[in-house]
């Protein structure tokens, strides 16, 4: 594609530009990057339209180039094009050294590898050098702008790569002492001399020679990629940080190392250099002077930082937003290193002055305002972090900083905030005379009342009024003197316009109890006082659905009485059974009882009279605790705005069973061999409070008689439970999986419903001794057993392997209540009694030392596996 | 130290999105620091849509209000500065700084260097000084002898090419974009300083005056160095509240510390103050200064009650003796707020004519070029009111009920109220060649209030400690 047309660009960067994401998903997305570059070099395309292609390319180079291989394809692109400029001025240079550093340094190709990298270095340090590159490269009446540019240019590429101009210092330092333009030597000067400082520190090294050797720009290039390296790629802020906010990064160490007298004498007189020319920048770019030598000078050994006085009378005079501001960063840095008591009230008062100059704009004001709060004091009294107005700022300076309603709504509560503060401080100290500011912030949030209250006034009043109330409430908390008047005020608000009740309601949300409870009480009053049939009923019944609860029923039970007639619509009944839901929850139950009847009979609206049906049920059948959690805040999540959903969900969740997850663990004990059935001993423990736990066992199979559930009143965690016993009653002697289920209450009120882990009855589970025959008699009752099993029965031999701890162990670890013949240590006879009819019997007669041969005979052969594997398991069973 | 982007957006109430994007640029090379600064809490800067979207919602400028939002007007959202949040696309954009002026609103984004959880400080962050002088400084070229809406969009076109001067990579280089546009012949003359919107003074409900002395000089050479004086005759309220140019060179720590602040005595410095300075090339603010006049100009009053259907009013002014007698204009707005259209006016006037403007509810009683012989001059009549339509008759949400002002609004060249002036002998110039010099002094009014005495006037704490 040949290029495009002027008109042609024109219309591209314009869909660019209008959604860039939009335009690279596009067909024309892919190839836009290619074009651009590809027709800077277009003749037919004039300088000015080529200006706009680059400038696009310097905002979007993340979009035109994605990758940093692609990054080092378009800035090798631009340099090219760079070189074949012809030798005459032209409109391009500027812009093409831009757009090239952009393209480097935001496509993450800058390095030492990247010949883009290497091109584009040494030809900025030539032309901020002022070199002659030769061939006419850069024509006369282009240098100096030149030259300003490639030191901006060479600026960036240092704040994305600090360190990289670490071996240029003595260069640079020279440039300044010459002719060099002041301002983008200064500032670059001072950037790669702070990030110097911070990286030589970062390893222990000195500056060393830095700021005295002047490297030749033209030989292999002063470019200290090991610098960067050692920085290891991180970022060095350029601001000092604020003391509070770097807690904790352990920057403070950061030069902890000395200089030697000569390192520390050079650095001084750089920073004096740089200092005694300062008054040649442009305000915003002194500023940032200060800042960056501030936070290089910040804890130096032997630098005191007295050599910034010179600076600070000039710039106090000034109202420049960044001078002041880069003089709170030098206090905060320095302290009163730098700023003696003296000085520090000097700067408070400038301050205060700047934060209501009728010659500066109202965001300078605000902003001022804020750092007045936030004033870096030499010995701060409060927590840090915190706005508090500064020790030295008394009443007399306040004076011109306190809010009045013809603020605008920031500057309002931002001087609303300072006044709050002033009436904390009184409150300590005696009362003045009147009118005290107490007094004064009355009057004030009646004015912002009787704004907010006006008929057809815009929103922003009504807020402005309940962020005023919200601040007041929130600064000085715990003083009846300011909170009472404050309730009844916003008590009168609500009585002239009741349609701030969502406002009210938010701020009944926001503030703590202590505003909280009084004024709900207030604004029930109010509302329950209202013969409840006037416009305003919505409202009424959105507020008194916030504030109802079992205080004065028979008031509020009224008002709904009388409002109910009047409910003629969905919203308003919606809203009257709104009321209803919250007195509810509240417990009130006597009169609410027939008003419920009177709704679930006389609403206009079906759904209006079927809830007032639900709710009337639920108050007749629910105990008050398990009603408050019914229709408490719904549990389910909530997936839908409408509050009809969220509230049957609620009901759901509250009154059937909920599938939960087991907040129960039961364990299985060692099993009990007395009585005529196995008994299981359960071990129950609980994670969470659960009441009224009942277990439920099912036997898989049928292989055994169903088994009764199991009650436990009451289950903590912590707490040792007693052991629960379950009888089993085997239809035949076989293992069995219990699948258990547990139902239960939670301390919420919920019931819930859990699946547990299922129970595995293991065959030795069921054994139980027969009843013990007469003394001397238990040969002759073994062998009247042995001889009974046959022919019905099976016999069989088994081999059981023996632990350490031989026969004699493993039987009485194992055997011992069904032993009925013992000869120790060689011979036992065992009679075990599977319940519901079947009989097992063991001999285990000479034992070796790994094994005894064991002869087993029982009466129903379908045991006989299951034995087989229990007396082969006996020795791994231990 | 850098701004990640900055925008201008019109503020276009009742179309469907309230306002357009004027003007933005990004700074990606600054967007790739704030990525690595900013780490897990890196919020990217959004395109232009989203950002009109959130900014406009923000600052509530949507048409929107009619019903309660918590996103914006829950009471403990609560912003006390130029500098917000906005939430985009569920994440929060922090900080931005934005203000509106002249219905336009300047934006940009600072960058911060450090983690943005927790927040920190603003005082901390450095960009958020530099955003605002870089907006003042886009606004003060935009609006700088510019009058009608090509003029705008022109200024607007030179926009990019100028920030490539003036901030080529974020971070500000020079907020006066003057200088950027053209170092040699662009150096217009700026117009004296604008006053503040009428709601932002310091001490409302009371006559207030400000002062300001144009000065203009031309020179040539690189660095002259300059000095001027300005002194105050021997009965002068001394200046206060001094805030100089940055080009002034050295401060009397007297013109430092003289401030309103302090209860005024009379061995309060009463001059003469020394500026001495380098010029920029372009004409500029050497200093703001206020003063505690003794006496307001013009003293009078307003009388406004309402009588059933119609208002009566009467007003009484008076030209102080010692004040010049001679107005490049003068005149009274006499505005009715949350009021209907005037149907029906009948007045006597004792000196200048009135003008009616029914549907804005307003009277303007031009007064002219100067009082009669009696320096005193009144105004009285009745004003009747149709049925109100809050589309076109003005609201205020102070001016209710007889609560009510009128606002002066005068020009008296060549004096000031102080007495202050520069003397052209003074003037000390240290360069090669001889300059001409030249002085000018103007009086202008700025927030000039007379309240309606029989009603209460809004509160203010000043007026309750003296």
């Amino acid at each position: 594609m040949g290029p495009l047309s002027r008109d042609a660009w024109a219309q591209r960067l314009g869909a660019f530009r209008a959604s860039p994401s939009a335009f690279m998903a596009g067909p024309e997305g892919e190839d836009l990057g290619r074009d651009l570059l590809s027709d800077l070099r277009s003749e037919k395309l004039s300088e000015q339209t080529k200006v706009s292609l680059l400038a696009l390319s310097m905002e979007y180079p993340a979009q035109l180039w994605p990758d940093a291989s692609a990054a080092e394809v378009a800035a090798t692109s631009l340099l090219d094009t760079l070189v074949l400029l012809p030798p005459r001025p032209s409109a391009l240079r500027r812009p093409l050294l831009l757009a090239a550093t952009t393209a480097l340094a935001a496509g993450g190709a800058l390095g030492p590898t990247s010949g883009a990298s290497c091109r584009l270095l040494p030809l900025l340090l030539g032309l901020a050098a002022g070199s002659d590159l030769g061939r006419g490269f850069v024509p006369a009446s282009e240098q100096r702008p030149l030259q300003a540019t490639a030191c901006e240019c060479l600026r960036e590429l240092e704040s994305c790569k600090p360190g990289l101009l670490g071996g240029s210092l003595g260069l640079l330092r020279g440039l300044l002492g010459q002719e060099g333009p002041v301002q983008p030597l200064s500032l670059l000067l001072a950037l790669a001399l702070r990030n110097t400082l911070v990286l030589q520190s970062r390893v222990g090294a000195g500056l060393g020679g830095l700021l005295t050797d002047k490297v030749s720009p033209t030989g292999g290039g002063p470019w200290d990629w090991t610098l960067v390296e050692e920085g290891d790629g991180r970022l060095q802020p350029q601001a000092p940080s604020w003391p509070a906010a770097e807690e904790g990064e352990g920057e403070r160490s950061l030069t902890a190392r000395e200089h030697s007298p000569e390192e520390a004498r050079e650095l001084r007189a750089a920073v004096i250099q740089l200092l005694d020319t300062s008054y040649l920048l442009t305000p915003v770019a002194q500023a940032q002077l200060l800042w960056l030598l501030g936070w290089a000078l910040r804890g130096l050994q032997g630098q005191p930082p007295a050599l910034f006085k010179p600076q600070l009378v000039r710039l106090l005079g000034t109202a420049q937003l960044t001078l002041l501001h880069a003089m709170l960063a030098l206090k905060a840095a320095f302290g009163e290193a730098l700023f003696t008591a003296q000085d520090e009230a000097l700067l408070l008062r400038r301050l205060t002055l700047a934060a209501q100059h009728p010659a500066l704009p109202p965001p300078t004001h605000l902003f001022y305002l804020h750092c007045v709060l936030s004033f870096p004091e030499n010995w701060p009294l409060g927590p840090e972090g915190e706005e508090a107005a500064p020790l030295l700022l008394g009443p007399q300076l306040c004076r011109g900083l306190l809010p009045s309603l013809l603020h605008d709504p920031m500057a309002l509560l931002a001087r609303l905030h300072l006044l709050c503060l002033l009436c904390a401080e009184e409150e300590e100290e005696e009362k003045g005379q009147l009118p005290s500011p107490r007094h004064y912030l009355e009057e004030l949030l009646a004015g912002l009342r009787q704004r907010a209250a006006l008929d057809g006034g815009p929103r922003a009043l009504a807020t402005l009024c309940f962020q005023a109330s919200y601040l007041v409430a929130c600064c000085l908390a715990g003083q009846p003197t300011v909170l009472t008047p404050l309730i009844h005020g916003l008590a009168q608000l609500y009585q002239a316009r009741p349609m701030l009740a969502p406002h009210f309601v938010d701020l009944l949300d926001q503030v703590d109890s202590e505003l909280r409870e009084p004024l709900k009480v207030v604004l029930r009053q109010v509302v329950v006082s209202r013969p409840g049939r006037d416009e305003a009923l919505c409202w009424h019944l959105q507020m008194l659905a916030k504030v109802a609860d079992g205080d004065a029923q028979s008031a509020t039970l009224n008002f709904l009485q009388a409002a109910a007639a009047h409910c003629t619509n969905w919203d308003l009944q919606q809203g009257l059974l709104r009321v209803c839901r919250a007195l509810l929850r509240a417990g009130v139950r006597g009169g609410l009882v027939d008003l419920l009847q009177v709704l679930a009979r006389q609403l206009e609206d079906p759904d209006g009279r079927d809830h007032a049906r639900l709710y009337y049920i639920l108050l007749a059948h629910l105990a008050a605790p398990k009603l408050g959690v019914a229709l408490g805040p719904s549990l389910a999540a909530p997936a839908l705005a409408s509050s009809l959903v969220a509230e049957n969900q609620g009901f759901v969740a509250a009154l059937m069973v909920q599938e939960a997850p087991a907040l129960v663990r039961l364990s299985l004990g060692s099993h009990r061999v007395k009585g005529p059935l196995p008994v299981l001993k359960l071990q129950p423990e609980a994670l969470e409070p659960i009441y009224s736990l009942e277990l439920r066992f099912r036997v898989e199979g049928q292989l055994y008689a169903p088994l009764e559930a199991v009650h436990v009143p009451c289950l903590c965690p912590g707490r040792p439970a007693r052991p629960l016993l379950l009888p089993l009653q085997p239809r035949c002697p076989a293992p069995a999986r219990l699948d258990v289920h547990a139902l239960y209450t939670t301390s919420t009120g919920l019931t819930c419903h859990a699946h547990l882990p299922p129970l595995f009855v293991n065959f030795a589970d069921l054994f139980l001794p027969f009843p013990q025959p007469p003394e001397g008699a238990g040969l002759g009752f073994f062998e009247e057993l042995w001889d009974s099993c046959l022919p019905e029965g099976a016999e069989s031999r088994v081999w059981c392997p023996l632990g350490p701890q031989g026969l004699e162990g493993l039987v009485s670890r194992h055997l011992e209540p069904f032993v009925v013949v013992a000869q120790p240590p060689t011979s036992y006879c065992v009679a075990i009694h599977l319940p519901p009819d079947s009989k097992l019997l063991l001999r285990l007669e000479a034992a070796l030392a790994d094994g005894v041969p064991v002869a087993l005979r029982t009466d129903d052969w379908a045991v006989l596996p299951l034995a087989g594997d229990y007396l082969r398991g006996l020795a791994a069973a231990v | 130290m850098a701004q990640r982007a900055v925008w201008l957006i019109s503020h276009e109430p009742g179309t469907p999105l309230c306002g357009t994007v004027r003007f933005s640029r990004r700074y990606p090379t600054v967007e790739k620091r704030a990525r690595v600064f900013n780490g897990a809490s890196y919020v990217p800067v959004p395109e232009d849509g989203p950002f009109l979207k959130a900014l406009l919602f923000e600052l509530r400028l949507l048409d929107d209000d009619k019903d309660f939002v918590e996103s914006r007007d829950s009471c403990s959202r609560i912003n006390k500065t130029s500098i917000y949040g906005l939430l985009i696309g569920g994440e929060e954009l922090w900080p931005v700084v934005a203000f509106l002026k002249n219905d336009m609103i300047y934006a940009c984004v600072p960058l911060v260097e450090q983690t943005l959880s927790p927040r920190p400080p603003l005082i901390s962050v450095s960009g958020v000084s530099q955003g605002f002088e870089f907006l003042f400084g886009i606004q003060d070229f935009l609006y700088s002898g510019q009058k009608n809406d090509s003029e705008l969009n022109t200024k607007l076109s030179q926009l990019p090419d100028l920030l490539l001067q003036a901030c080529p990579f974020g971070t500000l280089l020079d907020a006066n974009l003057q200088n950027s546009l053209d170092n040699t012949n662009f150096a217009s003359v700026t117009q004296p300083q604008k006053q503040p919107a009428w709601k932002t003074g310091t001490y409302k409900g009371k006559p207030q005056v400000s002062i300001s002395i144009t000065e203009k000089c031309d020179l040539e050479g690189i660095m002259p160095n300059v000095t001027i004086s300005l002194s105050l005759p021997t009965n002068g309220s001394p200046l206060q509240d001094i805030l100089v140019h940055p080009c002034v060179t050295s401060l009397d720590s007297a013109i430092l510390t003289s401030s309103s602040i302090d209860a005024m005595d009379d061995s309060a410095f009463s001059g003469p103050y020394k500026f001495p300075f380098t010029p920029p090339l372009e004409s500029f603010n050497l200093c703001f200064y206020t003063s505690q006049v003794p006496v307001p100009p013009i003293l009078g009053f307003y009388q406004m009650k309402e009588e059933e259907v119609q208002l009566r009013i009467t007003i009484n002014l008076k030209l102080h003796e010692s004040v010049k007698n001679n107005f490049e204009f003068c005149e009274a707005h006499i505005p009715f707020y949350n009021r209907g259209p005037i149907t029906h006016l009948e007045y006597k006037t004792s000196f200048g004519q009135l003008e009616v403007f029914r549907e804005k509810s307003l009277l303007i009683w031009i007064i002219g070029q100067k009082f009669p012989k009696s320096m005193e001059i009144s105004l009285s009549g009745t004003v009747t009111f149709g049925a109100k339509s809050h589309e076109k008759q003005p609201f205020d949400p102070i001016c209710t009920g007889e609560t009510a002002y009128l606002k002066l609004h005068f020009r008296i060249l060549d004096y000031t109220l102080t007495g202050c002036y520069a003397d052209q002998h003074s003037v000390q110039v240290f360069a090669s060649g001889k300059p001409k010099i030249s002085a000018h002094r103007k009086l202008i009014s700025s927030d000039y209030y007379i309240w309606n005495s029989k009603a209460p006037a809004p509160v203010t704490y000043g007026s309750l400690l003296l």
